[in-house]
């Protein structure tokens, strides 16, 4: 009863050509899906992600570049986990304090800690959200150590005055601070930030920008810690997650923590 | 009079032998909470150590010390709980441990009402980390932990000065106890 197939035949082609066509379909839409990928990413060098936004620079501003907040290698033995707010004091005083100090020391260069920041803007704080935005869409520029620097180390002024562009402004390239601008202003919904019943970031945002789902991430990720302190640190050592610390750690007591880990055999 | 005089100094006796080996036990529990390896970690001089480095962090964020002094205090601190907490339960010089406890859980309470009036929403280190500043600790510390190494002191005070009197001249003691010396 089934029908006689050769493969020299006209059908048995038609069939082989069927079956290409669907293997072939999905990998070549792949590229398509990369984007919402790239979200996610934490590609762990700052040049990769300078590279990529290089290739976007002529194109519209569309979040296409992976998001990299993060310092050093993935595959070091420490994982510094940091959850933070940029209008929080002992936020700044955490990263101008100690987190400054090990993004240019050799534990980051030499792969011995990989430092990976997380936002965690706080409700209570005004102007918290818009500059995790901010921050993000400098991470898709490939330039997010200046940007974080930056509202650190000018958090008074624009917690008063609510002016982030001008010091984000300050801290780039103007070429690369177009880019940036042109990503948060198109934006039109506020700024996700946590919420004290542990709600969804976005719940008051139809129409969430690309980089926000990056920032809701994160606040969802500090939920599980669980965050109830800005800046909390997770440290894992070789896969295995110590205890959640909070607070501002100076830099000479980090570095001793660190070293009497890399000690451990 | 005499036999109420008597089972109220039992009662004291036992009140305070329960208090320093209830005060032993918490020192060598925070003693041990703060010294132990952290999770798949093997037992050894370096995990302690790595412990104690992650108590320092700990420390560091009340803000109060210098960071030599955080080491420092960090690395001998622990330690010293657990030898006090050993102290305790001996009973051997009971003023000098007791009155050491209560210095040391005073300088713990003072330490934790600065940070929360400073507003530091940071662990408070007391038996490892995890465990947050806030009323429910402070009270925990003001209400239960400070009284018990107050009593404690004041107790073991209490004891050593009606056993020197019971040294000195069993007559003293009952001219001094008035009642007894009308009998």
């Amino acid at each position: 009863m089934l029908p006689r197939f050769s493969f020299g035949s006209p059908r048995a082609s038609w069939f082989f050509l069927l079956c290409a066509g669907l293997v072939l379909t999905p990998s070549l839409a792949l590229p398509q899906a990369a984007p919402s990928a790239a979200l996610k990413s934490t590609d762990p060098s700052p040049k990769s992600a300078a590279k990529t936004s290089a290739k976007s620079a002529d194109s519209k501003p569309v979040a296409t570049g992976p998001l990299v907040k993060s310092y050093g290698s993935s595959g070091a033995p420490i994982k510094l986990d940091v959850f933070t707010d940029y209008q929080c004091p002992s936020c700044r005083n955490f990263y101008q304090g100690s987190l400054r100090q090990l993004i240019a020391s050799d534990y980051i260069t030499s792969g011995k800690v990989y430092l990976v920041h997380h936002d965690f803007p706080l409700q209570a704080h005004m102007y918290s959200g818009l500059a995790a935005r901010w921050a993000n869409a400098a991470a898709r520029v490939g330039q997010f150590p200046e940007v974080e620097a930056a509202l650190y180390d000018n958090q008074d002024a624009w917690g008063a005055s609510g002016d982030i562009a001008k010091y984000v402004a300050a801290a780039l390239p103007a070429a690369d601070f177009k880019r940036v601008e042109a990503l948060v202003k198109s934006c039109e919904s506020p700024a996700p930030t946590s919420t004290w019943d542990h709600g969804d970031p976005l719940a008051r945002d139809p129409h969430p920008c690309a980089f926000d789902y990056a920032v809701r991430d994160d606040i969802e990720l500090g939920y599980k810690i669980p965050v109830q302190a800005t800046p909390t640190y997770v440290i894992t050592y070789k896969g295995q997650k110590l205890p959640a610390g909070s607070g501002m750690v100076s830099w000479p007591i980090l570095k001793q923590f660190f070293d009497s880990l890399l000690a451990q055999q | 009079m005499d036999s109420d005089l008597r089972s109220g100094k039992k009662w004291g006796k036992r009140l305070l032998i329960i208090g320093r080996v209830a005060l032993g036990i918490v020192f060598i529990v925070a003693a041990y909470m703060k010294m132990k390896p952290e999770p798949a970690m093997p037992w050894s001089l370096a995990s302690i150590k790595t412990s104690l480095s992650m108590f320092a962090m700990g420390v560091d964020s009340y803000q109060i010390l210098p960071p030599w002094a955080v080491s420092l205090v960090a690395h001998w601190l622990p330690p010293f709980e657990l030898l006090l907490g050993i102290w305790l339960l001996t009973g051997l010089a009971l003023r000098a441990s007791s009155l050491i406890a209560a210095l040391m859980i005073s300088g713990f309470f003072v330490a934790m009402t600065s940070a929360y009036e400073r507003g530091l929403t940071i662990s408070c280190g007391c038996f490892g980390p995890g465990e947050q500043i806030g009323p429910k600790r402070l009270i925990e510390e003001g209400v239960m932990l400070l009284p018990l190494a107050l009593a404690v002191c004041i107790g073991a005070f209490l004891a050593a000065r009606k056993g020197n009197e019971g040294d000195q001249s069993p007559l003293e003691v009952t001219v001094g106890l008035g009642d007894t010396a009308r009998r």
